[in-house]
């Protein structure tokens, strides 16, 4: 309304000066400051109402200032248009409505001043055209809409996504904390059962062994038998649950070797008093050879190597009902020193041979009744050579016997330091 | 003191008793021992010729027993064997022991153990 007024108030002045000709220095400059203006309100406040009123008005003065007000119902009338479209771009589409009738309400007081009749085709084309604008910018409008709500859209599920994703992120921080706890009771349960198992199974072996040797009174023959029983059977338990210990201690990364150099012959002959019960009560052979060029002293873990022999060579007993079981130690190598298990038992089928070094698996079920055990043996051999840094494989053909090989690396004293 | 004395320290009573009648077997007198603690008191008033030691004990470890021993001038010819089940910490000693039997230990084996150590101090 204010800006009526003084649109009024102007264009009388224009009207008085009407012969002076204003220097045009002085309405270019006026028309910079508004553009600056212009641009500056539109960055300042993204204000669509400010940009195309202060577009309208600038100009409706421009042409009053610059040049006769008449132009602005002639060939100028087409610039008019300009804020109209702004407005329905700018504001809402609505706002084109606005304009127009400012536009008319511009125009009619032109028209009044200036004493000519109202171009009622100007005001029907400023309404047509915010009705084509209108149309327009409602028609962009629901397409900016749909793009904002698909936008929304996107957002919340990115949203959606993320909460899950911290989400799964929290549970496997927690699973992990819950599996390192796992591990850490894993270790104490180890510890637990190791102690808690093996002490009462050694109590039993010590006082029966006391029984055995007299040591609380002479026994009767089927009293010694029956302690020999005992003792046998306790043996085999606590074998079991060593066998047990050494698998969970192996797969929980516990099992760490004790290396000291040791007489190969020391190992030999501890090997032989362990299993010579076994060959002589099954009438078989057990033959030893050991070629020139194994090194006498060795250095490694002799109670694991102890272990690894006694496996193998029991193992390779057990099946055998014929023959024997020969032991070669020989060096394939500079770098390696090896043996040699050979048996004259049944041999193992080929599938099998893929699958005798996993745990808890027997070659087949009859065989675990026939020979008891856990079929933990094996396993526990290729896992202990493994962590040795050698290798243990295995050559057989049913009917033909088996041959087991191990090669180990060959450490002397003076590479170890 | 007779030479023949040896002290069991060992917290399973029965592991003590099989150790105990081992020692005897070889010849040796026993005392049994199931604390850490008490252990400590009386290692300052015996001089055993042998000490079998478990590691993992009530109130004072055998690891600090071991060092007890091996820093006491008094006893300086005492022998200690260490009886455990656990190879690691027989690795973490602070002190050298004289021998270390991995339980389980028979009765047959220790009695043989005494049996030399007894031969080789007389």
């Amino acid at each position: 309304m204010i800006l009526t007024l003084f649109y009024t108030f102007y264009l009388d002045i224009s009207n008085a000066k009407e012969s002076e000709l204003l220097p045009s220095l002085y309405i270019g400059s006026l028309a910079m400051l508004g553009g600056i203006a212009l641009i500056f309100l539109i960055n300042r406040y993204g204000n669509g109402w400010v940009a195309s009123l202060l577009f309208l008005f600038l100009f409706t003065f421009a042409i009053v200032f610059t040049s006769e007000p008449e132009m602005l119902l002639g060939e100028y009338m087409f610039y008019l248009t300009i804020p109209i479209l702004m407005a329905s771009i700018l504001v809402r589409p609505w706002a084109s409505f606005v304009l127009a009738s400012l536009n008319t309400l511009i125009i009619a007081l032109t028209a009044q001043n200036i004493q000519v009749v109202l171009p009622l085709p100007g005001v029907l084309g400023f309404y047509l055209l915010a009705l084509v604008s209108w149309l327009t910018a409602q028609t962009m409008e629901h397409a900016l809409r749909d793009l904002r709500d698909l936008n929304t859209q996107l957002e919340q599920r990115v949203q959606e996504r993320t909460t899950a994703l911290a989400t799964a992120n929290q549970e496997l921080i927690n699973a992990n904390a819950r599996l390192e706890e796992l591990d850490k009771l894993k270790s104490r349960f180890l510890s637990i059962v190791s102690h808690e198992l093996r002490t009462p199974l050694s109590a039993i072996q010590g006082f029966a062994e006391m029984l055995q040797y007299e040591v609380y009174g002479a026994l009767s023959p089927k009293q010694h038998n029956a302690l020999a029983r005992i003792i046998a059977n306790d043996e085999r338990l606590l074998n079991l649950v060593n066998d047990l210990l050494d698998q969970a201690r192996i797969e929980a990364g516990q099992l760490s070797l004790v290396n000291v150099t040791f007489p190969l012959q020391g190992l030999i002959s501890d090997m032989e008093s362990t299993i010579r019960v076994l060959v002589e009560a099954k009438k078989l052979y057990l033959r030893i050879h050991v070629a020139d060029a194994v090194p006498t002293t060795l250095y490694g873990d002799q109670k694991r190597l102890q272990q690894i022999l006694v496996n193998l060579v029991n193992n390779a007993l057990k099946f055998t009902q014929q023959g024997g079981v020969d032991v070669h130690f020989y060096r394939p190598d500079e770098g390696h020193w090896a043996v040699d298990i050979v048996d004259t038992g049944p041999g193992i089928p080929k599938e099998a041979q893929n699958y005798i070094f996993d745990p808890f698996r027997q070659i087949d079920s009859s065989a675990t009744r026939e020979h008891k055990g856990f079929g933990l043996g094996l396993a526990i051999v290729k896992q202990l050579v493994t962590l040795m840094g050698g290798a243990v494989t295995v050559i057989s053909e049913v009917g033909q016997g088996s041959t087991f090989t191990v090669t180990l690396p060959l450490i002397s004293p003076i590479q170890r330091q | 003191m007779s030479d023949k004395f040896a002290l069991i320290i060992e917290d399973e009573e029965d592991l003590a008793t099989i150790f105990s009648e081992a020692l005897k077997a070889a010849g040796f007198e026993t005392e049994l021992i199931y604390d850490g603690a008490i252990a400590e008191r009386r290692l300052r008033e015996v001089y055993p010729a042998i000490v079998v030691l478990d590691l993992n004990l009530p109130h004072v470890d055998g690891n600090q027993l071991l060092h007890q021993i091996r820093t006491d001038p008094r006893l300086g010819n005492t022998r200690v064997l260490i009886a455990t089940a656990d190879a690691g910490m027989a690795d973490m000693l602070t002190d050298e022991a004289d021998l270390i039997l991995l339980k389980p230990i028979s009765f047959v084996q220790l009695r043989t153990m005494a049996e030399r150590m007894g031969l080789a101090m007389s």
